[in-house]
């Protein structure tokens, strides 16, 4: 009995003095591996930030900047048609993403799975430039798009496709499905298939089991999903110069055009950070919504 | 009676949510698809279907300077982008999960963010920075800027990886005698390599496939592939484009898949 109790002791006190059997590193240790990072992230996404913010409000006519862009036609009528496709894409990437991640969480066919995730993948692996280059090519006055709907007969001269907000809504639907699809994963593939199994012996239809099972359990992924989406949406600026044209531009294009043509930079820092305000709105709202592991966890 | 209506109902559920599967999976497969036919077409314009094949198109991308000098520039950047990515992130994400520091998620969130960030805005941003620091137009300008894009999906790749090494693991070597230094490099980071070559593969993409910083901060001067595609399209088409397209899709399907698996490796 005696000694256990007087080995004990000994041995803790072994651990102590060395110090090195813990795999916690010391705090300065810790501070040195994580400084490059955090300077780096200081430097470039802080202070950016901070600058532009700082900039709108002094630079040029000073708070009047917001005055100046918003009472700037083309950039109310920008912001307006940004919103509204990036909302538009944003339902449909969601809709189409969260059939295709709950077919994929069903899915038992290796094969099948494998060729929907290549599906979902393929925008990914197309790059930004070329999947518009495609589309541009589809919707063109003689493009294939054109050629099917006038030999099914649903049209009998070739419609105006490219340069129109539809156009511009199927480029970027077809970007942002995947980050919908990656978003949407995680919750869909928590969500435990003998729930639903169970509901359907206890007599629910599918309807029922849909909306009282199912979707509870998925809404905090959606609630994601659909914030990471529209934010990254309302920032796009290749699609909509690509397929959407010079008649109905981007916020984006309008803030380009702000610095490289006009060479009014402090409108274009106004608008900037209204961009900014509304990505970060709807993200902390979502945050507010379900938190900030859901929000990661739709990152990857 | 309900139960029949609500097997009905059921029904066209079930057929619904199949034909809008198998119709998206079309949507996302014919382009793709679209361009890579269209690649091995020599006919002078761009037609569907193509009347005569061949590797023309083919042929004159890796012949021509229009297209060889973007690729060589944009493989230099994307290059230096995953590297420096690297030297930033490895370190601060073992930091991070190791050193029990105050405001670790915080440090986290603010490195993710950028990927929240509406592009243009925060190219603005930058682009006020890098005025004032003489950096636009330049090549390390670029570097840094892509840097930054893609430290968000290294530092996401790299700390979920890291959640998943036990330290236990190093505990386990630590109590056998060996240095800390020795345990991070002999397990820790030993298991990670997979992941780190993940994130790395992920960075390069993300800075090969990269067009709207360059188009803000790159000047005329910098013509990465992205931007010279961008223009090409924009200002006129030249059909070899299909073939660069093509060449880059299956180049990046390869290393993403690659990464793909690496990530999994890691247990």
């Amino acid at each position: 009995m005696s000694v256990p109790t007087h080995q004990a002791p000994k041995r803790a006190g072994r651990t102590r003095e060395r110090g090195t059997w813990t795999p916690q590193l010391s705090r300065r240790a810790g501070i040195l591996l994580v400084t490059p990072l955090v300077l780096a992230v200081l430097l470039l996404v802080v202070y950016p930030i901070l600058k532009l913010l700082y900039d709108s409000l002094t630079v040029g006519a000073g708070p009047g900047n917001y005055v100046d862009a918003v009472s700037s036609g083309a950039i109310r009528r920008a912001f307006v048609h940004t919103l509204l496709t990036s909302a538009a894409v944003t339902a449909l990437s969601v809709g189409i993403g969260a059939s295709l991640a709950w077919t994929l969480r069903r899915a038992r066919h290796r094969v099948a799975t494998a060729l929907i995730w290549a599906a979902v993948l393929l925008p990914f692996w197309m790059g930004v430039v070329v999947k518009n280059y495609a589309f541009a090519l589809l919707f063109a006055r003689e493009g294939l798009v054109n050629e099917v709907l006038l030999g099914l007969g649903l049209v009998d001269r070739p419609v105006q496709l490219l340069y129109t907000t539809t156009a511009v809504i199927v480029g970027m639907t077809y970007t942002m499905i995947p980050y919908a699809v990656l978003a949407l994963y995680p919750s869909m593939s928590a969500v435990d298939l003998e729930l639903m199994n169970a509901a359907d012996g206890l007599g629910a239809s599918r309807r029922r089991t849909f909306t009282s099972i199912l979707l509870p359990l998925v809404m905090p992924g959606f609630i994601a999903a659909a914030a990471i989406v529209f934010a990254i949406s309302i920032g796009f600026y290749v699609t909509p110069v690509l397929l959407g044209g010079a008649q109905a531009p981007f916020i984006a294009t309008v803030i380009g055009d702000d610095i490289f043509t006009f060479f009014d930079y402090p409108r274009a820092a106004a608008a900037s950070v209204l961009l900014l305000a509304i990505a970060l709105l709807a993200i902390g709202a979502a945050l507010k919504a379900v938190g900030l592991k859901a929000i990661r966890g739709g990152l990857g | 009676m309900t139960t029949r209506v609500g097997r009905t109902l059921d029904g066209i559920f079930s057929w619904t949510g199949r034909l809008v599967v198998g119709l998206s999976v079309a949507f996302m497969a014919i382009p793709a698809l679209f361009i890579m036919v269209l690649s091995f077409s020599n006919d002078r314009h761009i037609g569907f279907p193509p009347e005569t094949w061949g590797l023309d198109r083919y042929v004159e991308v890796l012949t021509s300077r229009t297209w060889l000098d973007p690729i060589v520039l944009s493989l230099e950047i994307a290059a230096l982008t995953a590297l420096f990515a690297l030297i930033l992130v490895v370190p601060a994400v073992l930091g991070m999960k190791r050193g029990n520091l105050p405001g670790g998620t915080v440090l986290e969130s603010a490195a993710v963010a950028p990927m929240l960030f509406p592009i243009a805005a925060y190219a603005v941003g930058l682009y006020a920075v890098f005025a004032e620091a003489d950096l636009l137009g330049t090549f390390h300008g670029i570097v840094i800027a892509h840097v930054v894009h893609a430290v968000p999906m290294v530092v996401i790749v790299l700390s979920t990886a890291l959640d998943r090494v036990r330290p236990e693991l190093e505990l386990a070597a630590m109590t056998m005698g060996a240095s800390r230094a020795r345990a991070w490099i002999g397990i820790t980071l030993r298991l990670l390599t997979p992941a780190v070559f993940g994130a790395a593969t992920l960075a390069f993409v993300t800075s090969f496939d990269e067009a709207v910083f360059i188009t803000f901060l790159g000047g005329p001067g910098l013509v990465t592939l992205p931007k010279s595609i961008f223009d090409s399209v924009q200002y006129g088409v030249d059909p070899s484009i299909t073939a660069v397209a093509t060449i880059l899709m299956v180049v990046t399907a390869v290393l993403m898949l690659g990464a793909t698996r690496m990530r999994k490796d890691v247990r």
